[in-house]
């Protein structure tokens, strides 16, 4: 944390009385929350907010925006360590007043939300219905769905699956210029004008604020289960890995975890494959004996069961940096997510492990998955940035998705968009969508710039 | 087939003066000097400006018709790069054209200007059986794609009922679908990159080679984007798995009425099949005219539905979606595993279009969206609408994912009917909006539908969209006149307006949507 952190935002507190003042004239009583519970890298906002409508956020904003004045959305505060440090924090603004169903047809399978629902509340919207959101991204139940769209961060089903951009039909964002723009629509089909939800999705708030979001929905399976198939190295987990893959199976779930991964999430300290399956009984019947078969051929001792979302859960809340209330202050521990060949996702899996890292791998997606605590050595920055050279010299990008403000300070947290004329249409969309870079200045460091202000200057 | 009389052509194609700034439109000295120059860059035979070849391109799958003053067919990105910086520095309009396949005008140099065609990109540069990824250029055929994909077990999931001549980039272009979308989603779902050329000149590759690339997702914007953001050259695309099991289930009922009760049926309980397609009546007629395929005459609606999975599954859902149909009405339901049954099953659906084609001299089909469990209320409203307007309206389109196309069947030498066509069509389509649906579904916006755009989104919405365009660099220059109404995007639009309104549409070989 930077240590003239608290100052700079003294000043900013004096200096922009004025703005300060409009932001709350602009909303109505009621809505002021205590600054101390927002905090960002060990940063106090001089006003934190909780807007209770659309209306009110967009309100909000735009105040924001003409006073000079930062803004951070936040809900579920799972997902603040990621990105670069801020480099102004100004307004913590507080989306979970806005959890609200708008719209939900189930014979439809489609659902209209407001941005600062949980998912865990929607899933028990869902329920009822026999129908869910397929998505498990880090932090489970605890991330809004404003943050899950924000961060975008694939969950484990994720290449089995369809990804959060891929179920997104349409979302409405609040822009700093004050105004609400809508894209996609409530529809499971539909291509009229550009797809900015899906520019939104990922873009960590840096071309608005999500306010509402539509989602096709999928019925529940009839039945799941996770095996969990213990190995004796890791060469041994990632042939059997390899094999499951290309057997046919009722799988929404297939990963490559390494021992450290497997001691975190309850296991035996050794390599082990885990799969999830979904699906009609039957079919889990039979994947149970597809998998025992692949076992038995790869000289693996037979599969054990887990229950089911036991072990994906604390991989789950692994990935999602465990201490993620503390907001990325020096208790957050390191996540990284690297996107890798599948020929080279063992190596570095390994790599990682030896590392310090607690690594795992979700197969169908390619990604690589690697926590650590935040005081280790594996955080140490120099050692991260192997790894990333590591994953670039293996064809793949490694993101921090997670981690201490000086690592990310430190180190780009998503090098690997490096190309110059991409980055350049990213500046130039940012420019034309918040000019003054009122939401999340410097999540993108690429993009604002290695930052002036107190923050930058003090993480750096 | 005989639609496309030479009373088709209409001046509204060639814009009256005023229109998007064409700075080779009268002058030609400056269109001889860009000939010259893109000559040197894709070599003499690939540069067309004489104009009997350049009225190869002047259509696409509408009977709209535009003519370019060039037409470039580069073979390479770098040639591809080239040609654009060429023809930005002399602010020269692009237009990027497939195959000409699309029903929304998209692919028409309204404007005129250079049209940069794919033709010869077509090399599968890479396909990868073991990271399922494969690399290949705009100009591939998508069944080109699916058959160099199925010699490793692996398949291209988008098929648009067209892949027999759409091309992968025009599929990028228009973010298509297909029967299949329903279970696997669109094009966007299975693109993991895009090589794209900005309407500069830059070349840049937006995504990566897995899933979820750092960064901020401009390869999503792209896609669907209809070729206004630049010009892409390359495409990363995931390939998945073959299904072990398929089964596939033809119902035949008594009203379109029923068979759209079915679809809400089968998904109520609990499963969604892989495609979901309908035939109307007027289609079974239409393709039992031309071939026997043993559709009952006398049936209302034929409703064809797969699934696919591991075998076990299969058993199961096929079961569910059978007694579904059964307890909605069906009068007879066939299924069928083999591929070769199944493709008989398939049959019908894959040359509905074409039989319609032979039916009518002149069709417009449509592409609209309702949630599902609208179906049967707006597919009344359809059949109403179109009696009123006294023309027959055939239906043949993705019932599940309420993804409509009527096809409206007339012909163009009577007078008056183009208007009224257009007419029918757009209130067909405000039927889909007040559904809470979409003005289209999978064939795009094109220069058809931009002044619909507004039945859909607010001002500030495509304000937000403008920005877009505006930001990739191509605004009023890269394929000007499409997508966003006049007052985004297109400065001077009345033309191009009139262009809309004179989108008579259907050329319709038989083998598209």
């Amino acid at each position: 944390m930077p240590a003239d952190g608290p100052r700079a935002a003294q000043e900013a507190r004096e200096g922009s009385a004025t703005a300060v003042a409009a932001i709350r004239g602009a909303m109505p009583e009621g809505r002021d929350r205590d600054p101390a519970r927002y905090p960002i890298d060990g940063h106090i906002p001089a006003l934190a907010l909780a807007p209770r409508t659309r209306g009110e956020l967009a309100g909000a904003l735009q105040a924001a925006a003409r006073g000079g004045l930062a803004v951070a959305p936040q809900a579920g505060r799972t997902a603040l360590a990621a990105g670069g440090p801020l480099h102004r924090y100004d307004v913590a603004l507080d989306l979970r007043g806005l959890d609200r169903v708008v719209e939900h047809e189930p014979a439809d399978l489609t659902i209209t939300v407001e941005a600062g629902i949980s998912l865990g509340s929607l899933a028990e919207v869902l329920r009822p219905h026999g129908q869910q959101l397929p998505l498990d991204p880090p932090g489970g139940g605890e991330v809004s769905v404003g943050g899950m769209l924000a961060t975008a961060r694939p969950g484990s089903w994720r290449g089995l699956l369809p990804g959060v951009g891929d179920l997104l039909l349409g979302a409405t964002v609040a822009l700093p210029d004050g105004t609400l723009a809508r894209s996609g629509g409530r529809v499971v089909k539909n291509v009229a004008g550009y797809d900015l939800h899906r520019l939104h999705a990922g873009a960590l708030g840096a071309f608005g604020v999500i306010v509402e979001a539509a989602f096709k929905l999928v019925p529940l399976p009839e039945a799941t289960a996770t095996i969990a198939c213990r190995c004796r190295h890791l060469p041994q987990a990632a042939a059997l890995a390899r094999t499951l893959r290309d057997t046919p199976l009722a799988a929404r779930g297939l990963a490559l975890v390494g021992a450290r991964a497997a001691a975190e999430a309850g296991l035996p300290a050794e390599p082990h494959v885990l799969v999830g399956l979904a699906g009609a009984a039957a079919a889990l019947e039979r994947s149970r004996r597809e998998v025992r078969l692949c076992c038995r051929s790869a000289h693996v001792p037979p599969a054990e069961e887990r229950g089911d979302d036991e072990t994906w859960g604390r991989l789950r809340a692994l990935a999602a940096g465990a201490e993620a209330e503390a907001g990325g202050a020096e208790g957050t521990p390191v996540v990284l997510r690297g996107s890798l060949p599948l020929s080279e996702l063992a190596a570095v899996l390994e790599e990682a492990e030896e590392a310090g890292f607690a690594a795992w791998a979700h197969i169908a997606a390619g990604s690589l998955l690697a926590a650590a605590p935040p005081s280790g050595d594996a955080a140490d920055a120099g050692r991260v940035a192997a790894l990333r050279a590591r994953c670039e010299a293996a064809g793949g990008t490694l993101a921090i998705e997670a981690g201490p403000a000086a690592l990310r300070a430190a180190l780009d947290p998503a090098a690997g968009a490096r190309d110059e004329v991409a980055l350049d249409l990213a500046r130039e969309l940012r420019r034309r969508f918040d000019p003054l870079r009122t939401v999340n200045p410097g999540r993108w460091p690429l993009i604002d710039g290695p930052g002036t202000g107190a923050g930058a200057a003090g993480a750096a | 087939m005989q639609t496309n009389a030479p009373a088709a052509r209409n001046d509204a194609a060639t814009p009256p003066a005023g229109d998007p700034p064409n700075p080779l439109r009268g002058d030609p000295a400056l269109r001889a000097a860009l000939a010259r120059e893109l000559r040197a860059i894709v070599g003499a035979p690939h540069v067309i400006d004489a104009p009997e070849e350049l009225l190869v391109y002047e259509y696409d799958a509408t009977i709209e018709r535009a003519r370019p003053d060039l037409v470039v067919l580069p073979a390479s990105t770098e040639e591809a790069a080239a040609t654009l910086a060429a023809c930005a520095r002399v602010d020269a309009p692009v237009v990027p054209r497939g195959s000409g396949t699309g029903f929304a005008g998209g692919a028409l140099p309204v404007a005129g200007g250079v049209v940069v065609a794919t033709a010869r990109m077509t090399r599968i540069r890479e396909l990868d059986a073991e990271e399922r990824i494969a690399v290949v250029e705009p100009g591939v055929i998508n069944l080109a794609l699916q058959q160099a994909a199925a010699e490793h077990g692996l398949r291209y999931a988008p098929d648009p009922s067209s892949q027999r001549i759409c091309t992968i980039g025009g599929n990028v272009g228009t973010n298509a679908g297909g029967p299949h979308t329903l279970a696997h989603g669109s094009t966007v779902n299975h693109v993991l990159a895009v090589e794209l050329v900005l309407p500069d000149g830059r070349v840049t590759w937006l995504g990566g080679r897995q899933l979820d690339a750092p960064g901020v997702d401009l390869r999503a914007l792209v896609v669907g984007s209809e070729g206004t953001l630049g010009l892409v050259t390359a495409v990363c695309v995931r390939l998945l798995p073959l299904p072990e099991a398929v089964r596939t289930m033809l119902a035949v009922f008594d009203t379109v009425e029923r068979a759209s009760e079915a679809v809400s049926a089968i998904v109520e309980r609990g499963v969604i099949p892989v495609a979901l397609e309908m035939l109307d009546a007027e289609t079974i007629r239409a393709v039992e005219s031309q071939a026997r395929l043993g559709y009952p005459l006398d049936a209302g609606a034929v409703l064809l539905a797969e699934v696919e999975g591991l075998a076990e599954q299969v058993e199961e859902d096929a079961a569910t979606v059978i007694a579904a149909l059964e307890e909605s009405g069906a009068r007879t339901v066939r299924s069928a595993d083999e591929e070769a049954e199944r493709e008989r099953l398939w049959e019908g659906r894959k040359a509905g279009i074409g039989a319609l084609g032979a039916i009518s001299p002149n069709f417009y089909l449509l592409d609209g969206v309702v949630p599902r469990t609208k179906l049967p209320a707006v597919m009344r409203e359809v059949a109403a609408l179109s009696e009123r307007y006294g023309f027959r309206c055939a239906n043949i389109f993705h019932a599940g994912d309420g993804n409509l196309h009527p096809n409206i069947m007339f012909d163009e030498l009577e007078p008056g009917s183009s208007s009224r066509v257009l007419e029918l069509g757009g209130e067909i389509l405000r039927v889909c909006v007040e559904a809470g649906g979409s003005i289209t579904g999978e064939h795009g916006v094109g220069l058809e539908k931009r002044s619909y755009l507004g039945w859909i989104f607010d001002p500030p919405d495509l304000d937000a969209m403008t920005r877009v365009r505006d930001a990739f660099g191509g605004s009023g220059r890269f394929n000007p006149c499409k997508v966003l109404p006049v007052s985004h995007g297109c400065a001077q639009g009345h033309a191009a307006e009139a262009g809309a309104a004179a989108l008579r549409l259907a050329r319709a070989p038989g083998v598209y949507l």
